[in-house]
């Protein structure tokens, strides 16, 4: 403990005294910790670029803006303001802090106040409207310009909503209240319609994968009832940095846009450090956790009285870090807390009392999940710490973005962790540097997606003869629901005839319904304490999970799965949980086989199984595994359907030196067939996933820490199989929507395409032994054998292409 | 649509739910007369109750009004799921005719018909029109604006006086009766016993199927139930007018 302290105690020597910036911190922790840093540049700052209020402004808001001191606009507000007074739709991609919302605020209040016209306003959380609407009222009562704005959303009042729907100038929502609420009641708010001027749709780069593909359908139906009322609303879109955002902006709205990407808002030097955590044990190849690394980095950012937030890949992450840092910051309970924990799952009011306190100044650190990497508005930050890669670049810079001021240099740090992808990525900074930003895709025609959106506009308004829904014909659609009773057809008209109100049945978010409180019982209490979400109760609220609420512990007694409840007490232990969870494929119907090279491929129907046998008990600090506890509970199914690949065990014996080589080669051949066909059926990555595992259902196998094809029996524990044992490893690619069939046909009719594209992506590849571009993230050690992971991920490929 | 992708969406449709069979039925008869393409008109005379010439209606706060200002109303309809796909598929509207009873009803056979039933319903109120209804402030009258809205026709029903007598039965009544439904009511206040009268909530079964080709038999027990509602309405009405003023419910602070 004492050689611990000494090490803190050595660290805070780098503690900066007097006023300090991005760049000097970067340049002691660079100066200091030389071999851990293995990646440093400098994104330079840039001069604002600005213009004059425009002229045709409302006097009133041109003084509202003046009293709250903007007396002139960044050029991107002002380019946004001339494109929406021309008519267009306006696509708004600028980084974060950059005053994006004066791009739609102008032109939507002027519109209001001078005809009376409304908005209509979608986020993508019910935090960001709730920000918004703040920031509205604030300047609508600078310059007392009479325009009412409101949130609508599930929290709003009955008594309220017909005011709402009645009196609001700017209705702020989301897109599932929007397909659940105003749609299917749009009689209700025929006012509004009728004076439906302009839609606002902030955040669109988070409506990618299923979630875009619904909300584009959503944004269908939108403009469909808009036509019922007589109007043809602009849509004034906003967005992160993302690889194709006029693209991204115009599959949404199915509409041509006029792209706004140059931001004029000044922005300071903003230092980026890629950091390893340093070698532990050099006979293991053990690095120090990422976590701890991350701890030391906050620390001393704090010290230096430099506002920081740390970024946590999962919430109990979250929680353990907060605790670290409160450790040292927040040790007298009189004084007010310094450090502050954001994630979901904590109840709105202590989400905006934080989000408050960090706007104020008086909270010094804060640490979040990607909860933060939206645009709430938290105020200026000096230092990001990114406790683990967030799994994209998009996102890396999103998050990155949170810290910069006008004058100062900022810093960011990616502290890598023991994955292999953070691996690959701190041993190769260029090409995390060189790296352009991810493209959002969606597929607004997935079939199923299509199919439940039409039954929704069925039952909004009739469809009429040849009436085209997106870029579908609807006719053969319809008959599709008539014959399943809900429509009826008269003459050259589809009515809704069925007593359903089908967009209850269909959630944008394609996730269970139902979320779950935590249940405080200390002392005979009954307090709920907490929210989580459907898909996070299976590995935050087993019995004896240790849930953390802004690092104070509590047990879980008790899991009431069906009630969604979690009972809790507080405690006092000295360990965290982290559970173990794993996922399994089982065949159930083959719908057609082919053959592939020396081998077979499959479409059909598989059921995938998401499993949380148990948890481990992790000690703060040291880290060491103190216990493993058993988990009883439901597996999480998924029905859906899949293609995949098979070799028989022959022909890899002939091929392979052993069954460790070949299982290698299957998990570089699955990374390489998972990027290959993302891209070929436009997914999101999250949306279509991979798995390799034996053709039988027998045995699956996961990546090791190590990067080595681990077998794992049904049960999930580590296992080996006999000599004699049957052989036959199997590539999964399977649709992740419930359900699903959107994908896993393509991908078959593709076959052969698919295995083509995947040999030259990793034949073309630079690199010598594997990375993220082909097969996969390797070791160190890898990259010096003879066999390399490329080359097997070759060979099972080789064998699989057509003859 | 390519016919693989129709084929998995019938197989998903038909596990989602089993298909209508094609009910081919030989008895099609739908009472009244045919007044426009594919509605159905009945009007029926009837003695039935003593009307006072004024109806008290202080039980709702309102000035006392002649009862031939009066139309009861009624709608049946395919579904209680609210929002725009619901629809009602027939009107009764009831109102005292030289102190008769008359019982108008509008029955659609089809759904193109909806606006012409729309229209004669709007044909049949005038601005001092007074509705009565059972939880029509709160069901029948919001789904007949929506309808209206639908077929862009202005709303009749919207600013006439309306006196929803669910509200005063409830307040005089809850928590003496075991419900407050119109059964109820009609039952205790006018000594009313139904006999094989169709459950309400088998209304838009016995349409669909007429609607699909299937027997009208259910369909003209609805129009039956229908009636029987107005004709309750009425009695429901002038029991309470005979009440006065009815008291707000009493404020009971709930002890756990």
């Amino acid at each position: 403990m004492n050689a611990q302290l000494d090490r803190y105690h050595a660290a805070d020597s780098l503690v900066l005294r007097g006023p300090s910036d991005g760049r000097t911190l970067a340049q002691r922790l660079t100066k200091r910790y030389a071999a851990r840093i293995t990646g440093a540049f400098v994104v330079p700052g840039c001069e604002g670029s600005y213009a004059p209020l425009p002229d045709d402004l409302p006097v009133a808001l041109a003084e509202a803006l003046r009293s709250r001191g903007i007396d002139r606009l960044y050029s991107h507000q002002a380019q946004a303001w001339a494109a929406a007074q021309a008519g267009d739709h306006v696509a708004v991609v600028t980084p974060t802090a950059s005053g994006k919302s004066l791009c739609y605020t102008l032109p939507v209040i002027t519109a209001a106040m001078t005809q009376h016209a409304k908005a209509l306003y979608l986020f993508p959380t019910k935090a960001l409207a709730q920000d918004q609407v703040a920031e509205l009222l604030e300047l609508n009562q600078a310059g007392e310009l009479g325009v009412k704005a409101f949130t609508f959303d599930g929290d709003t009042p009955g008594d309220a909503r017909q005011a709402i729907r009645l009196h609001g100038d700017i209705v702020v929502s989301n897109p599932d209240m929007l397909h659940q609420a105003i749609l299917p009641h749009h009689t209700k708010w025929a006012q509004f319609f009728e004076n439906l001027r302009y839609v606002v749709i902030d955040e669109v780069h988070t409506y990618r994968g299923v979630f875009g593909s619904h909300v584009a359908n959503v944004i269908r139906r939108l403009k469909r009832v808009c036509a019922f009322y007589g109007v043809r609303p602009q849509f004034i879109l906003c967005s992160a940095t993302i690889g194709n955002p006029k693209e991204h902006a115009e599959a949404l709205i199915e509409d041509v846009v006029t792209a706004i990407t140059e931001s004029g808002a000044p922005t300071g030097d903003k230092h980026v450090l890629l950091w390893n955590p340093p070698v532990v044990n050099p006979d293991l190849g053990l690095r120090a956790s990422a976590r701890s690394q991350t701890n030391r980095i906050a620390r001393l950012a704090i010290k230096s009285g430099m506002k920081t937030l740390v970024f946590a890949q999962s919430r109990t992450m979250v929680e353990v870090l907060t605790k670290y840092l409160k450790d040292v910051f927040d040790n007298d309970p009189r004084k007010p807390a310094r450090i502050r924990a954001y994630r979901g799952g904590y109840l709105p009011k202590e989400r905006r009392a934080a989000e408050r306190e960090m706007r104020a100044g008086s909270i010094d650190g804060i640490v979040s999940t990607s909860a933060l990497e939206l645009g709430v508005d938290i105020g200026s930050l000096d230092v990001v710490v990114l406790n683990g890669y967030p799994g994209s670049v998009a996102s890396t810079w999103q998050r990155f973005g949170r810290a910069g001021r006008r004058q100062q240099s900022a810093l960011g740090v990616l502290v890598a962790s023991s994955d292999p992808l953070d691996q690959y990525l701190v041993r190769h900074p260029e090409f995390f540097q060189g790296a352009s930003p991810e493209h959002a895709r969606i597929q607004s025609d997935q079939p199923l997606i299509l199919l439940d959106h039409i039954r929704c506009a069925a039952f909004e308004l009739p469809f009429i003869g040849e009436e085209m829904f997106g870029t579908e014909v609807a006719a053969p659609w319809l008959d599709v629901l008539a014959e399943e009773g809900v429509l009826h057809r008269e003459g050259d008209r589809w009515e809704w005839i069925a007593d359903s109100y089908p967009a209850i049945a269909v959630s944008l978010r394609s996730v269970a319904d139902g979320n779950f409180v935590v249940v405080d019982r200390t002392n005979g209490r009954q307090t709920i304490i907490a929210e989580v979400d459907f898909s996070a109760v299976p590995v935050t609220l087993y019995e004896g999970a240790i849930h953390m609420i802004q690092s104070v512990p509590y047990q879980v007694e008790r899991l009431d799965w069906d009630g969604r409840k979690a009972y809790v007490t507080r405690t006092h232990v000295d360990y965290y949980t982290d559970a173990i969870d794993y996922t399994k494929l089982k065949v159930l119907d083959c719908f057609d086989t082919s053959h592939a090279g020396c081998g077979q491929a499959h479409h059909g129907e598989v059921h995938v199984v998401r499993r949380v046998p148990g948890y481990k008990k992790i000690r703060f600090y040291s880290h060491e595994n103190i216990g493993y506890g058993s988990v009883n509970l439901l597996d999480q199914e998924l029905h859906t359907t899949a293609v995949w690949w098979q070799l028989a065990q022959d022909v890899l014996g002939a091929a392979f030196e052993d069954r460790q080589q070949a299982l290698d080669g299957f998990l570089g051949a699955a990374y390489a067939l998972h990027i290959v066909a993302t891209v070929a059926v436009m997914a999101e990555a999250r949306d279509l996933q991979k798995s390799v595992g034996s053709g039988d259902g027998a045995w699956f196998v996961s990546a090791d820490i190590n990067g080595r094809g681990q077998l794992r029996g049904v049960d999930g524990q580590p296992t080996t199989l006999a000599a004699d044992a049957p052989f036959t490893p199997t590539v999964y690619l399977y649709d992740a929507f419930p359900g699903g069939i959107g994908q896993s046909e393509p991908l078959f009719d593709r076959r052969e395409d698919l295995i083509a594209q995947s040999v030259t992506l990793i034949e073309r590849c630079d690199c010598r032994a594997g990375c993220p571009g082909c097969v996969g993230p390797v070791l160190a050690a890898d990259e010096e054998t003879a066999t390399t992971p490329k080359a097997l991920a070759l060979r099972v490929l080789a064998l699989l292409v057509a003859l | 649509m390519p016919a693989n992708v129709r084929n998995l969406l019938l197989r998903h449709a038909q596990i989602k739910q089993q298909g209508p069979a094609r009910l081919a039925s030989r008895d099609r008869d739908v009472a009244g007369d045919e007044i426009a393409p594919g509605l159905r008109y009945t009007e029926a005379r009837m003695d039935w109750l003593q009307p006072p010439a004024l109806i008290d209606a202080a039980f709702a706060r309102m000035e006392p009004m002649h009862h031939d200002r009066l139309l009861h109303f009624d709608t049946e309809t395919t579904g209680l799921a609210g929002g725009t796909g619901t629809r009602a598929f027939m009107i009764g509207a009831a109102d005292w005719i030289d102190g008769r009873f008359r019982i108008r009803q509008l029955t659609i056979t089809s759904m193109a018909a909806e606006t012409a039933m729309l229209r004669t319903f709007a044909g049949w109120l005038s601005d001092d029109t007074v509705l009565v209804s059972y939880n029509g402030k709160c069901y029948d009258a919001p789904l007949l604006a929506t309808r209206y809205r639908l077929a862009r026709l202005a709303n009749p029903l919207h600013g006439l006086a309306h006196l929803d007598l669910l509200h005063p039965v409830r307040r005089r009544w809850k928590g003496v009766w075991e419900n407050c439904r119109l059964a109820t009511a009609e039952r205790q206040l006018i000594g009313v016993v139904r006999e094989d009268d169709l459950p309400g909530a088998e209304a838009p079964a016995a349409w669909l199927t007429y609607l699909k080709g299937g027997s009208a038999a259910n369909l003209r027990r609805v129009a039956h139930h229908n009636a029987q509602d107005l004709k309750s309405l009425a009695g429901v009405l002038i029991q309470l007018s005979n009440l006065g003023e009815i008291p707000p419910p009493r404020r009971v602070r709930k002890i756990t």
